[in-house]
């Protein structure tokens, strides 16, 4: 038996020594940082006078920097709004009086359901605040994400972005593969959510948030990213409306709405965007220039 | 707690070191203890009807012994089993009797009123069940003596490394092991943890790996003739690696605890025919049919059309047991029919391998033979795979069109992977093909392995480790755990 015992000894030694790079590797991708801005507000908080709520397509979506705003970007990637609220709940004590909330509205909002990377979450939020929480998936993840495939995966995806089916790139077909494939992904998501009634609890969620803020005094205001044409010919009226509108309609909020999601100034300039849904730094800029000048002729800043 | 997890793997540490430090008579209620705990974990409230399935199987069992004629002994056995079949059927069956009567009733135009009933299958109930089965039917043949000892005979109803997804084990062979005591064994224990790590390792690379590949083909509302293809083809091998790997498990962990579990597969995408695929392929169920629906319903029977319709029940029976669903139904006919066709035409079938000279060339003709095994086989899992009986047939017409296999559109049916995933997939398929390779050389490929030097055998355990540590996919469970 103790032959055994040597041999996993020797094993599991030096596994561990191979799969230190590995744990390395993934800490230090940009992907496992994803939440550093959030992360460094944590440690050194200071008050701001806007915040925006969200996922992808609002984490993307503002830069107010040269405004001169003091600005806190609380979006993550496939952020449902369970975790915005969490969030808001737990930094929107650093709003100034009278600072602004953006609550950003995008097709995944009602119908995203399950927060895909609970992991992004471990070191900002209060452990009790995750949901569903378990305690090795919490250790291993803040300690070994090397033997989390998805971070491992998500790391090695980002030091090999070009390997990618030439029609899986986000620009190929004009972007209309990439749109097309969004929304094959949102309209599955949709129905689920239908199946399960998360549209219901998902847009009860958004009220809670309106009612949070009307309550501490947050000023709040719904917004909607720019998106390319390629990504609007899928994601067309007819469609938001089955997805968003007819439910935010119904809700009858007493709060502003501005949907710049077929903004003519960008809708057809792809330097504008990553990819057909998402904008880039450029994009960005001008983007939270023009919500700038928006909020202030609203009176809000 | 499934079997992939870290929660599982601790669970069974601790078990094992358990097993070994107490004394042998106590072992029975480590094993018994440990098999509710993982069974509560799973399905707690399915818990009071593993008990009664037990118990009631117990004194059914004994009743069946104690009877003095044979026709007695034949009473209480039938009474038994319709118990038993009733509890299944009410869970696993009664939705869909009641929707499929619901169907009838609106096409004749019939008031049908019983309403669909929110009924949770209990977890592993369809192994067990046959399990119990199988136990009252040798005791009634006097094949297996009524267990006295409750304690024992509960382990073996509940054994939990094969209770979720099998092998489907029968009394005669696991009784007497759970009775034997078993010292801490070296060889054991390393053979085990090998198993045990090969499972892992084929459940969380290539099964869990290809399973939303293969839904986001299955899910699509316009999948392309290609797509279909490719997808129904990477689900056989999803399946198998799924299925084999639950077995490599719970064969690895009941080997590290002394007990031998019956081998579940052989390589059964490398069977020549129908009938060489089913003595492959989930072999304790199919054993369980051959001896307890094929055996008595060919009793007696000497026309081979009688013989053939016996086939084609006993396959029906496969089909409803894996689901309660027509295209399980129809997926178990196909086979039947399979059989059917494939025993009918065997003269014929040679005479044309003659003609064309196939049978000079034994590889050749072999590897042929493979070949329309596996594509008949992944043609039956179009409906295995799909959701509803319409689906199924639009499915089956896609994977049946000839454009739908032109090479350019399987290859462009590819970029349902992305790039990296698909790189990745190949990589280790390759390493399970060549592992595989090594077995139908007839050579265990571990010891295959322990012929080679020390740093080669240590390699490949640590790159099989490392591998589902950094790449391994999980979360799914396994697909015949939902059975």
């Amino acid at each position: 038996m103790g032959r055994l015992f040597i041999k996993l000894t020797i094993i599991i030694s030096v596994i561990i020594l191979l799969f230190m790079p590995v744990n390395k590797f993934v800490k230090d991708s940009y992907d496992y940082n994803i939440d550093h801005e959030i992360l460094a507000f944590k440690k050194h908080p200071y008050p701001v006078d806007i915040i925006n709520l969200g996922a992808s397509h609002s984490m993307y979506g503002y830069y107010f920097k040269p405004t001169g705003l003091s600005h806190l970007d609380l979006a993550l990637p496939s952020q449902t709004i369970q975790y915005d609220f969490k969030l808001l709940k737990e930094y929107g004590k650093y709003l100034k009086p009278g600072g602004v909330v953006l609550v950003s509205i995008s097709q995944i909002t009602f119908a995203n359901s399950e927060a895909k990377n609970i992991g992004n979450y471990y070191k900002v939020l209060d452990r009790t605040e995750i949901d569903p929480f378990n305690l090795i998936d919490y250790y291993s993840y803040l300690y070994l994400p090397g033997i989390n495939s998805g971070s491992f995966h998500s790391a090695l995806a980002g030091k090999l972005k070009n390997l990618k089916w030439n029609s899986h790139q986000p620009w190929a077909n004009t972007g209309k593969n990439y749109a097309g494939r969004k929304y094959m992904k949102i309209e599955g998501q949709y129905r689920e959510a239908v199946e399960n009634n998360n549209m219901e609890i998902n847009v009860k969620q958004l009220r809670e948030i309106v009612d949070y803020c009307n309550e501490k005094g947050y000023r709040v205001i719904l917004t909607m990213e720019p998106v390319h044409q390629s990504y609007l010919e899928f994601f067309n009226e007819e469609v938001m409306n089955r997805l968003v509108f007819q439910y935010l309609k119904a809700l009858k909020l007493d709060v502003p709405f501005i949907n710049y999601m077929s903004d003519q100034r960008f809708v057809d300039n792809k330097d504008y965007f990553i990819d057909p849904d998402h904008l880039n730094r450029e994009g960005r800029k001008m983007f939270s220039w023009i919500v700038y000048e928006d909020l202030k002729k609203m009176g809000y800043l | 707690m499934t079997f992939i997890s870290i929660e599982f793997l601790l669970f069974f540490a601790i078990i094992v070191f358990t097993y070994y430090l107490i004394p042998h008579r106590l072992r029975w209620i480590l094993l018994l203890v440990a098999s509710y705990v993982f069974y509560a974990i799973l399905s707690i409230q399915f818990i009071p009807l593993l008990l009664t399935s037990t118990a009631f199987t117990y004194f059914t069992g004994i009743i069946i012994e104690k009877q003095e004629t044979k026709k007695q002994k034949k009473k209480v056995m039938l009474v038994g089993i319709s118990v038993l079949l009733f509890f299944l059927g009410w869970f696993k069956y009664f939705n869909f009797v009641n929707d499929s009567l619901r169907a009838m009733a609106k096409y004749i135009d019939w008031n049908y009123t019983i309403p669909y009933q929110e009924i949770v299958l209990p977890l592993a109930i369809s192994f067990y069940t046959f399990q119990a089965v199988s136990y009252l039917v040798d005791i009634y043949y006097g094949k297996q003596k009524a267990e006295r000892h409750y304690g024992y005979f509960s382990v073996f109803f509940a054994f939990f490394p094969q209770l979720v997804a099998g092998p489907i084990e029968r009394a005669k062979k696991l009784l007497p092991q759970l009775k034997g005591e078993h010292s801490l064994n070296y060889e054991n224990l390393n053979y085990g943890m090998k198993r045990i790590a090969w499972g892992f390792f084929k459940k969380t690379l290539i099964a869990d790996r290809l399973a939303p590949i293969v839904s986001s083909v299955y899910d699509s509302p316009n999948p392309t003739g290609s797509q279909i293809v490719l997808a129904t083809i990477l689900f056989s091998i999803q399946l198998f690696a799924d299925f084999s790997a639950c077995s490599d498990i719970a064969i690895g962990c009941a080997r590290m605890l002394g007990i031998n579990l019956t081998e579940n597969f052989k390589q059964p995408h490398f069977a020549v025919s129908i009938s060489d695929f089913w003595s492959r392929w989930h072999i304790t169920l199919s054993t369980w049919l051959r001896d307890y629906i094929f055996f008595p319903l060919c009793k007696g029977k000497k026309k081979r059309s009688e013989i053939y319709l016996a086939i084609v029940i006993t396959f029906l029976v496969s089909g409803i047991w894996h689901g309660a669903a027509w295209t399980f139904v129809l997926w178990g006919f196909i086979h039947g029919f399979y059989r059917v066709f494939g025993d009918a035409t065997k003269s014929f079938r040679e005479s044309i391998a003659s003609f064309i000279h196939l049978d000079r060339s034994p590889v050749l003709h072999k590897w042929v033979k493979i070949t329309i095994t596996f594509l008949l086989v992944c043609f039956s899992r179009v409906f295995f795979r799909s959701d509803t009986v319409a689906q199924a047939f639009e499915n089956a017409k896609l994977f049946l069109t000839i454009s739908s296999w032109s090479p350019l559109g399987i290859v462009k049916a590819f970029e349902i992977f992305p790039l990296l995933d698909l790189v990745i997939f190949i990589f280790f398929y390759i390493i399970v093909q060549l592992f595989q390779y090594i077995e139908r050389n007839n050579v265990s490929t571990w010891k295959f392995l322990s012929k080679h030097s020390i740093f080669t055998r240590f390699a490949f355990y640590i790159f099989l480790i490392l591998s589902v540590l950094v790449f391994g996919v999980s979360g799914n469970g396994f697909v015949y755990g939902g059975f």
